[in-house]
């Protein structure tokens, strides 16, 4: 009836080679996360391609990112076009080019203002509303059971909304971009007589592709940064509301972080094969 | 709700062959070992109920069982394979002869009652209809007896319904093996029996063995056919309900005296 509690010697554990004990423990942390990162992004690249395909939650995912980010994105998007346009005609009226304003604004929020501010503004939304989610989702072991069902919550969790905000982002963009020009245009329309015609012609004819394209295909790394973060962050989340909250807080902060410094490399590489 | 009694024998199930085997386990989460050299051995049919401190190790275990931790040492077989060395594809399979109703319940807070208890055919109950899927879905609730619960959403539910849900949940793919986790934590005594008596019905119903973490030992007496006590990460000793309340030995003796 009754085991033998004396032969309870523990197993022996792996010991780490020296060099990497002798290593700061700030730094050691820092490299295991570096480490994580890479397989979660790893694993990604690997369950996007491997059937079973959520698409029914990708689709779902995509109306919840996309259609319901959309009142905030192009109140935003409005608001700037037009405090964008207003703040810069004295500057311009000072050297008499105030016909140039819908060609300065255009180029301004097609460029970089309206991906830039799109895709910060889908950070704070987007990235906490994922980190909060799939933080809650761990703590309260909605992924371990959906585990033992037999599905996959990589695939359905993370990669559904990482494919989600890969595409949904650069729509909004599209979106905010055309309400900030609008916002702009009621701008202009204030203080001169201008036709909505008029003003999208000065602004497209000042423009071209190579300003729409770079900054088109960036906002898909901005969606893929934001959802992964999110992902990364509520998926690994710690024990406890607090991590829930530390999931949410730190989402936000590192995706927009992360969103500069994508267009930070962007520019670069545009300027580098001459686009700019 | 039918009530069965452990005196009403006949209602009790005839044990089979060994369906979980677990020899010499070993778990550790950094210089802690939760397990150290756990032995426990499940047959076909019969609950055990696994007692022990919180914090203990119990909850692991468990988990051990379905493969959602991995175990460092030892062996751990359920229904003859070897958990650790099974591929994901057979793991799945595995998971589908069991049920895990979880300590907070986990059901998933963005679906309803209906969407939580179809989510695990989505996988495994591929070729039902339709109709067979409803079918199944309001048998599973009517054993909870929540039927007219099958539109809300788990935020309406009380802690009482979320458990029962779980359970239901745990059993739509009509599962050999059943891994409860503290599933009277934080109820009322009433709803605890309740939950308590649900257990022994639908292993009566379904003929399912379990494994029952528990440290409420009324839910142990009505629920355990048989009894582990886990302290310091083995079991400790193993008998009857009446065996072990009859022990002299302060460290089991520590679980009964309240009784």
């Amino acid at each position: 009836m009754e085991n033998n509690p004396a032969e309870t010697t523990p197993a022996k554990k792996q010991s780490e080679p020296i060099w990497v004990s002798v290593l700061p423990e700030e730094f050691r942390d820092f490299l295991n996360e570096v480490g994580e990162i890479v397989r979660f992004v790893m694993r990604f690249f690997r369950e996007v391609f491997m059937p079973p395909y959520e698409l029914k939650e990708i689709f779902h995912q995509s109306y919840e990112i996309g259609y319901r980010s959309l009142p905030l994105v192009a109140l935003t998007a409005f608001i700037i076009g037009l405090v964008l346009t207003l703040q810069s005609r004295p500057t311009l009226a000072r050297f008499g080019a105030e016909s140039w304003l819908p060609a300065m604004v255009g180029i301004s929020i097609i460029r970089e203002i309206g991906p830039v501010i799109v895709a910060l503004v889908c950070a704070g939304k987007i990235g906490s509303s994922i980190g909060a989610e799939l933080g809650s989702m761990k703590v309260t072991e909605q992924i371990d059971a959906m585990e033992v069902s037999g599905t996959n919550p990589f695939k359905y969790i993370v990669v559904s909304r990482i494919i989600s905000t890969t595409f949904m982002i650069p729509i909004l963009v599209i979106m905010g971009d055309a309400v900030a020009l609008i916002g702009s245009f009621i701008a202009v329309k204030l203080t001169s007589a201008i036709s909505i015609t008029l003003f999208f012609n000065q602004v497209f004819e000042s423009t071209d592709f190579s300003d729409f394209i770079p900054a088109f295909v960036k906002t898909f790394f901005f969606g893929f940064a934001i959802g992964l973060v999110g992902c990364y962050k509520g998926y690994n989340s710690k024990k406890g509301t607090e991590g829930v909250g530390e999931s949410a807080n730190s989402s936000v902060v590192i995706a927009s972080l992360l969103v500069f410094i994508i267009d930070l490399i962007a520019v670069q590489i545009t300027q580098f094969f001459g686009y700019l | 709700m039918e009530t069965i009694s452990r005196t009403n024998t006949e209602a009790l199930p005839k044990y089979g062959e060994s369906i979980i085997e677990i020899s010499s386990l070993c778990k550790s989460f950094g210089d802690n070992y939760v397990l150290n050299q756990f032995n426990l051995t499940v047959r076909r049919g019969e609950n055990v109920v696994v007692l022990g401190k919180s914090g203990c190790g119990k909850s692991v275990l468990i988990k051990c069982v379905v493969g959602l931790l991995k175990y460092e040492e030892g062996s751990l077989q359920v229904f003859g394979k070897e958990i650790n060395s099974l591929k994901q594809k057979e793991l799945d399979e595995m998971r589908a002869r069991i049920g895990f109703v979880f300590q907070s319940s986990a059901l998933y807070d963005s679906m309803t009652v209906r969407q939580n208890l179809e989510f695990a055919l989505r996988r495994h109950g591929k070729g039902k209809t339709k109709q067979e899927v409803d079918q199944l879905v309001e048998e599973m609730l009517d054993n909870v007896s929540l039927a007219n619960a099958i539109n809300l959403m788990p935020s309406e539910l009380s802690g009482g319904m979320r458990k029962r849900i779980g359970l239901a949940r745990s059993l739509i793919l009509k599962p050999e093996l059943m891994l409860y986790d503290e599933p009277t934590t934080g109820l009322d005594p009433i709803t605890a029996e309740e939950i308590s008596n649900m257990m022994l019905a639908m292993q009566h119903k379904y003929n399912t063995s379990s494994i029952i973490i528990s440290h409420d030992m009324h839910c142990a007496r009505l629920t355990a056919n048989r009894l582990a006590v886990m302290i310091d990460g083995i079991n400790y000793a193993e008998g009857t309900f009446e065996e072990l309340s009859k022990m002299n030995d302060p460290k089991v003796n520590a679980f009964f005296k309240k009784q």
